[in-house]
């Protein structure tokens, strides 16, 4: 199997954690490939260079909060765990092996995982619940919570939307992630979104929407949203393709679903490792 | 009662900073004495309780102390999930407070009301589910949720029926408070609303000891043993429904250890039909003291073959 080295690349590097998710979904032979691909920078940025979260203290009352509201993308998180060493070598390689803490959705019992997740609209309402607590206790803390767009679907996200408008939760940072797919097609073929940036927007947000495969483009977002306190809550509109990064799982949603084979880890990893020689 | 639960709020919010009480825009002139004492700890998120939840869940992760309001049958009934996911899961200080549980909404109909929500919360790990008869035990219910520093759904049903106990109660989790004694060997085991009731049987010719149990989980095995073993067989009433309620909890805990006839009493697996009075849906339900009276007769009568009561 070809790889390549990941001795010399920068922290929380895009082609390395999407190695660590094709090496976790092939050896636990489990799905949600493609929905943890297309928020690999997404994650690599915040945790690289925006975060506030020290590993050693992963419950520290001050931390900033990452909650991934759309749980099934939780092996991008595990990869950017394991580089803070709150995951062991052996958790992300003993993946689905009985008797392991490492589930396949967000579980709020792993340090670093802040919601419990999978079931969709739960995280958003929660981290502003931690966004409201740190309004009342008067720090600076940040929370950033990474939707899907077919989340989007699920009542509960607008009425935390209201909510964080209401209560002027400016420190809160929404990351929507737009691939366009759900589980079952096109988000536009299942229950249309529109323009998620105004509805946002019209939401009390203040909103943009970026490439979510652009590190600098994605930089700049968080940036400006965590360092505008006035008054609004945030969405950062990410817009992304589902399984980004393996020319084969690209834009096609069977990568929600299927498990890797001998043939397809390889094809996958080798293609990464070209990604990475090309960027390097 | 209600004011025994609104003097409990302001005394917590007062002890405490991190109390804060979530309202999902109910309880208008319940609340006038604690928005007056501490506004600041008063968070109305809207008529959005899958949103509150949640949000409880993120405050209490911060350390907060939520205690959230609902009428029983969105708060827990409604948000369920949130309760077990964003809550339960992580062991969160929540405590959830279900209003008008059972058939307080008499006149509103079946939205409103609410005789499953024991069964749905008592199946969630880590979730405490305690239901106050009187002001007494609303005092003491609150108390013992503060303490507790875990989940807790706190069922509060028809709350103008009068005092059952004759002062204030002390109470750990589990305990069941005798309320009579009795000299036949029948245990009446009541929540909420009908400890009351079970006591008016008891003074109008069912001389059964009565018990009411404020704490449905957890739920003494012991003190349900020594009962089970004083007496010939149990009568179990609720304002809830007969399945997965106070009845099944007995059954169930005295199934293991000392065998005997109950007789569960409550809501059955139906919905009220009619519009009317709490008092006219107890009767639609066989919940009214004329009812209830026929229906421990037949069960003794089937039991000894012969009428208990006089």
């Amino acid at each position: 199997m070809e790889s390549f080295d990941d001795g010399a690349m920068k922290k929380f590097n895009a082609n390395h954690i999407r190695k660590v998710i094709l090496d976790m979904a092939y050896s636990g032979a489990t799905v949600h490939i493609g929905c943890a691909f297309s928020i690999v920078e997404l994650l690599a940025v915040l945790y690289r260079n925006h975060l506030q979260f020290d590993p050693s203290n992963p419950a520290s009352p001050t931390r900033d909060y990452m909650v991934l509201s759309k749980g099934h993308g939780v092996m991008a998180q595990y990869a950017c765990l394991q580089e803070l060493g709150l995951l062991t070598d052996g958790d992300i390689g003993r993946y689905f092996q009985n008797g392991t803490r490492l589930k396949g959705l967000a579980d709020a019992h792993v340090p670093g995982v802040e919601a419990t997740t999978g079931s969709l609209g739960h995280g958003l309402s929660v981290a502003a619940g931690l966004a409201l607590a740190a309004k009342l206790n008067k720090t600076s803390q940040t929370c950033y919570a990474l939707v899907g767009d077919g989340e989007l679907n699920e009542g509960a996200i607008w009425e935390a939307a209201l909510f964080a408008t209401h209560f002027k939760l400016d420190n809160l940072v929404v990351m929507v992630d737009k691939n366009g797919f759900q589980a079952m097609g096109p988000t536009d073929d299942v229950i249309a979104l529109g323009n998620i940036e105004e509805k946002f927007r019209a939401f009390g947000f203040d909103a943009v929407t970026i490439d979510g495969h652009d590190e600098e483009a994605i930089d700049a977002a968080y940036t400006g949203m965590k360092t505008a306190r006035n008054g609004r809550p945030k969405a950062i509109v990410a817009t992304s393709v589902k399984g980004k990064g393996v020319s084969f799982m690209e834009h096609d949603n069977i990568w929600h679903y299927p498990r890797l084979t001998p043939e397809t880890h390889a094809a996958a990893i080798a293609e990464l490792a070209e990604n990475e020689k090309a960027t390097a | 009662m209600r004011t025994a639960f609104s003097d409990a709020l302001v005394a917590a919010a007062l002890a405490d900073p991190k109390v804060l009480l979530l309202t999902g825009d109910h309880g208008y002139a319940l609340f006038d004495a604690f928005r007056k004492a501490r506004p600041a700890q008063y968070i109305n998120c809207g008529i959005a309780e899958q949103n509150m939840v949640g949000v409880a869940a993120g405050l209490a992760k911060a350390g907060f102390k939520p205690i959230v309001y609902g009428l029983a049958a969105f708060v827990p009934v409604r948000v369920l999930e949130q309760i077990k996911i964003d809550v339960c899961y992580e062991n969160l200080p929540v405590i959830l407070i279900g209003d008008g549980a059972g058939l307080v909404y008499s006149h509103l109909g079946t939205s409103h009301q609410s005789t499953e929500d024991i069964a749905c919360t008592r199946a969630i790990p880590s979730l405490t589910v305690l239901s106050p008869a009187d002001r007494f035990e609303m005092t003491a219910t609150m108390q013992l949720a503060l303490q507790l520093a875990s989940p807790v759904y706190l069922r509060v049903g028809k709350s103008d029926r009068g005092d059952v106990h004759p002062g204030p109660v002390s109470l750990k989790a589990g305990e069941l408070l005798q309320v009579r004694k009795g000299t036949q060997r029948i245990a009446l085991l009541a929540t909420g609303s009908m400890v009351k009731t079970a006591l008016e049987l008891a003074d109008q010719g069912l001389n059964a000891e009565v018990w009411s149990v404020p704490s449905i989980k957890p739920l003494s095995q012991q003190q349900l043993a020594q009962i089970a073993n004083r007496v010939d067989c149990i009568v179990t009433l609720e304002e809830h429904s007969v399945m997965g309620g106070l009845g099944a909890c007995v059954a169930e805990a005295v199934s293991a250890h000392q065998p005997l006839p109950i007789c569960r009493i409550g809501i059955e697996d139906r919905f009220s039909a009619y519009c009317g009075t709490w008092e006219y849906l107890l009767q639609e339900h066989r919940l009214d003291l004329a009812s209830l009276k026929q229906r421990i007769d037949a069960f003794m009568h089937q039991l000894h073959g012969k009428q208990a009561t006089p």
